[in-house]
């Protein structure tokens, strides 16, 4: 009897020692609560929003993005753009320093750029996949120690952005290590260096520069959205992502956080496939007709689906692109059910006798966007309480996924959310660059949209360019191919001690976040 | 029994191939992975490009026989999204499951054997009533759901456990770092305890059940009436005798259950934040991380086979009657 109580009472001591161990949280330690695995520290393969956020820390950029969409200097002074457009000359701040102690030069921003565009190391990043194919990247060449150029194919309107968040790497490091050390051992000059990564499990970083005010910070991979949300209640972590709307009144009554909800940059429409084998299915004629796409934005309460789905009171967007770059000349669509129909019946698709105006195919993926299969529901309900006899298609993400992205082959009514940005309507409208541009998902082809992009590159002052802008929307608000719904909100769980405010683009930076 | 074993052993290279061609062609059905690799913007040319990159430009049975070709020489390729050997990454994450589901086995066979014996000889009585009804609500609540409840109640509102997390002990204990590994004990088991019981309530209450019918049918047989009239207490009896005959079935249910359960926690890794292979796994099925699913099919089925193997032999140890 003596040996079990004395196993119980070491037993004990130890669940003890253990809490009293978990319980220990430095003041100089943020920790933070991540929804998704990060998969690589190497600076040309991040390509999620969550690895993105981690590894800012880490690498400075030759300009930064603010909350606001304003661009401010980060590594860059200074910037000048060739005549022809086509060459981008950075004069960097002189005395930066690499982690592992080297000087930061032009040399390191032009190998960091040249490096991501190698074929042979076969990166698949936002940086060689998304903005170098945006930008049409042709190389970097340092000029001096202090200035660096860097050339495209092309005169590019929304190149200054895109380039500006390129990671940058210091170049001795990196020529020194294998394309596996790179991934797990990263030399960048930012605030933050690696201290230790357990994948699947933890990411802590360690303050070496300014800005930062946290001399560590901790990333958790806490997957599941309750327990997320059980360890911010708990003290245990500070920051929380992507919190889950049915969680947000728990967390704002347990005390200890507060929920930020803001609205966020991503556009959420339904689209309206216009190509034309879509125009041969059922209810692809009808949605041919500009007006009877025109109608059907009356027959969605966006403003009820935002306040019953979402737990957010947004506002119904406009167009493609965020609100602050919008044409402010146009007002949401109102839910107006009657005049959906009338318009219908005008653009002759009236009510027969079985009471629908025509059938129509409603296909979207599940698992990918805020609530999004409960949203879709309510959708296809509305559209059906104006006459339309909607097959609702809901898949799986991973199912929808080749055939809507890639292949633009869903509809002829498809669901989907499109990542946006605040520092240039442009970057928002790019999506519709081109007629043949991967991200045209609808196939639309107006030439009221699509020819005057060479307009907008000739323009010769901002408010000019936009004079063509607001035309633009204008004509994508009247007759696009999108029925326009809301910009996703974010949600963001914050411990009560920590004074730190959550941005509408998705990105958690953490430097200027400090105890009240 | 040698020769058996080595028979087996032959016989689970065919089963290996098997499961990873099984693999290699369910991935494949999704599409063409490489669209998961660029973005939406990139021209067809930068889709080739990265397309030849990822050897993903050549015929399929070229693709899985390249495979064959290199896993026989040890080179089970590199992650797609992690840029580092699969192998490296699966067997980095397996230690975790391994805590995981053992500690839960321990857990669910500790109890689950006294509650069947308790019930068998109390059959019908109060105590085989609740230790049934237990038993009915472990197979029939789901473990994510209970996951999460113990969660909010131990973790968030008593504040007893830890609500997720995980402290390594087997990791330490393999690369020989004794110290770190047992100083880590305590709070490693700390972590455990939640997840644990959320994994291996089910197996608890189906062994529980199992036992008890097992035990039922051993004590209404001659020798346990012969036992008794023996003179022998009815503790050796039940001991001794009953328990012993009736363990053939469970053997092979924990067995059986042990490999399930290093494939099959997902959902509880994801609740508690468990860094495992379920999680690895789930994760490079949806990112069509192709080495690193093929790479933990492989261990996972060598696992199974394994373990079936050693039940076989637990078999022949346990019930002479069995012959290899």
């Amino acid at each position: 009897m003596s040996n079990i109580r004395s196993l119980l009472l070491t037993a004990s001591a130890s669940v003890l020692l253990a809490q009293t161990a978990a319980a220990q949280v430095s003041p100089d330690t943020l920790v933070v609560g991540l929804s998704a695995d990060i998969t690589t520290f190497e600076p040309a393969a991040v390509s999620s929003r969550d690895n993105a956020n981690i590894v800012r820390h880490i690498f400075d950029t030759l300009f930064s993005i603010e909350g606001d969409g304003s661009v401010v200097p980060d590594l860059a002074t200074n910037l000048a753009i060739s005549e022809d457009g086509l060459a981008y000359t950075y004069t960097i701040e002189a005395g930066r320093t690499c982690h592992d102690g080297e000087p930061l030069t032009a040399e390191d921003v032009a190998y960091s750029f040249n490096r991501a565009k190698d074929p042979a190391n076969a990166f698949t990043g936002n940086t060689p996949g998304f903005v170098f194919s945006s930008v049409g990247f042709v190389d970097a060449v340092a000029i001096d120690d202090l200035n660096v150029q860097i050339n495209i194919a092309a005169p590019n309107t929304i190149a200054f952005g895109l380039l500006a968040e390129v990671y940058v790497h210091c170049k001795d490091s990196y020529e020194a290590m294998t394309l596996e050390q790179a991934a797990t051992t990263p030399i960048g000059s930012g605030s933050y260096k690696l201290a230790t990564w357990t994948p699947g499990s933890e990411v802590r970083l360690e303050k070496v520069n300014d800005p930062g005010t946290f001399q560590n910070i901790v990333y958790r991979i806490i997957p599941e959205a309750s327990t997320r949300s059980a360890e911010l209640m708990a003290g245990n972590v500070d920051i929380i992502t992507n919190v889950a709307p049915d969680q947000i009144d728990a967390i704002n009554a347990s005390g200890t956080a507060a929920v930020q909800s803001i609205q966020g940059t991503r556009r959420m429409y339904v689209g309206f496939n216009l190509s034309e084998p879509f125009a041969a299915m059922p209810g692809g004629d009808a949605i041919q007709n500009p007006d009877v796409r025109r109608a059907l934005q009356y027959a969605i309460d966006v403003p009820t689906i935002c306040a019953q789905l979402l737990n957010f009171p947004c506002e119904r967007a406009t167009g493609i692109v965020n609100p602050q770059n919008a044409n402010k000349s146009l007002a949401p669509y109102p839910f107006d059910p009657a005049k959906a129909e009338e318009l219908l019946d005008a653009a002759g698709w009236p009510r027969l006798a079985d009471g629908n105006r025509f059938t129509i195919r409603f296909q979207a993926g599940k698992g990918r966007y805020l609530n999004d299969e409960n949203v879709v529901l309510a959708i296809a309900q509305y559209l059906s309480d104006v006459g339309l006899n909607v097959e609702l298609d809901v898949m799986e993400w991973g199912s929808v996924y080749v055939p809507l992205i890639r292949e633009r082959n869903v509809g002829p009514l498809f669901f989907l959310g499109s990542g946006g940005a605040l520092w240039s309507p442009l970057y928002d409208m790019t999506d519709l660059a081109k007629v043949e541009s991967g991200t045209n998902y609808t196939h639309w082809n107006d030439p009221r949209w699509f020819d005057r992009w060479t307009e907008i590159s000739a323009a010769e002052t901002p408010e000019a360019q936009r004079v063509i802008i607001d035309e633009m929307l204008k004509v994508f608000y009247d007759d696009g191919p999108w029925l326009h719904l809301y910009f996703q909100p974010d949600f963001y769980g914050v411990s009560g001690w920590l004074d730190w405010t959550a941005r509408p683009d998705e990105k958690v930076y953490l430097f200027n976040a400090k105890l009240k | 029994m040698w020769t058996f074993i080595a028979r087996r052993l032959l016989q689970s290279v065919i089963v290996i191939l098997g499961v990873t061609l099984i693999s290699f062609i369910s991935l494949q059905m999704g599409g063409d992975p490489t669209y998961l690799f660029v973005s939406e913007r990139a021209s067809e040319e930068e889709i080739q490009m990265i397309r030849e990159a990822l050897g993903f430009d050549k015929p399929l049975h070229i693709q899985y026989l390249t495979y064959l070709g290199n896993v026989v020489q040890g080179d089970f390729g590199n992650s797609l999204s992690y840029r580092q050997p699969a192998m490296g990454i699966v067997l980095g994450a397996l230690p975790a499951t391994i805590e995981l589901t053992l500690f839960s086995m321990f857990l669910a066979i500790s109890l689950a054997i006294p509650f069947g014996v308790f019930a068998a000889l109390y059959r019908g009585t109060a105590v085989d009533g609740g230790i049934m009804t237990l038993a009915m609500f472990g197979q029939s609540i789901p473990s994510f759901w209970m996951g999460i409840m113990m969660i909010l109640f131990f973790g968030l509102y008593l504040g007893l456990f830890p609500i997720s997390g995980h402290v390594p002990f087997l990791t330490p204990l393999f690369q020989g770092d004794f110290s770190t590994a047992f100083g880590n004990l305590p709070n490693a088991v700390y972590h455990l305890m939640m997840p644990a019981i959320a994994v291996g309530f089910y197996s608890l209450s189906r062994n529980a059940r199992l036992v008890r019918s097992s035990m039922l049918e051993v004590l209404g047989q001659d020798f346990v009436r012969t036992a008794r009239s023996k003179g022998i207490s009815e503790r050796a009896v039940v001991i001794h005798h009953a328990l012993r005959n009736a363990w053939l079935p469970v053997v092979t249910m924990i067995g059986l259950e042990f490999g399930f359960l290093l494939g099959g926690v997902v959902v509880i890794e994801t609740v508690f934040s468990w860094p495992g292979i379920g999680r690895l796994v789930f994760n490079a099925i949806n990112q069509r991380d192709i080495p690193v699913v093929q790479a933990s099919v492989i261990v996972l089925s060598v696992i199974f086979i394994l373990l079936n193997l050693i039940v076989d032999l637990i078999y022949v140890r346990i019930d002479p009657r069995v012959k290899l």
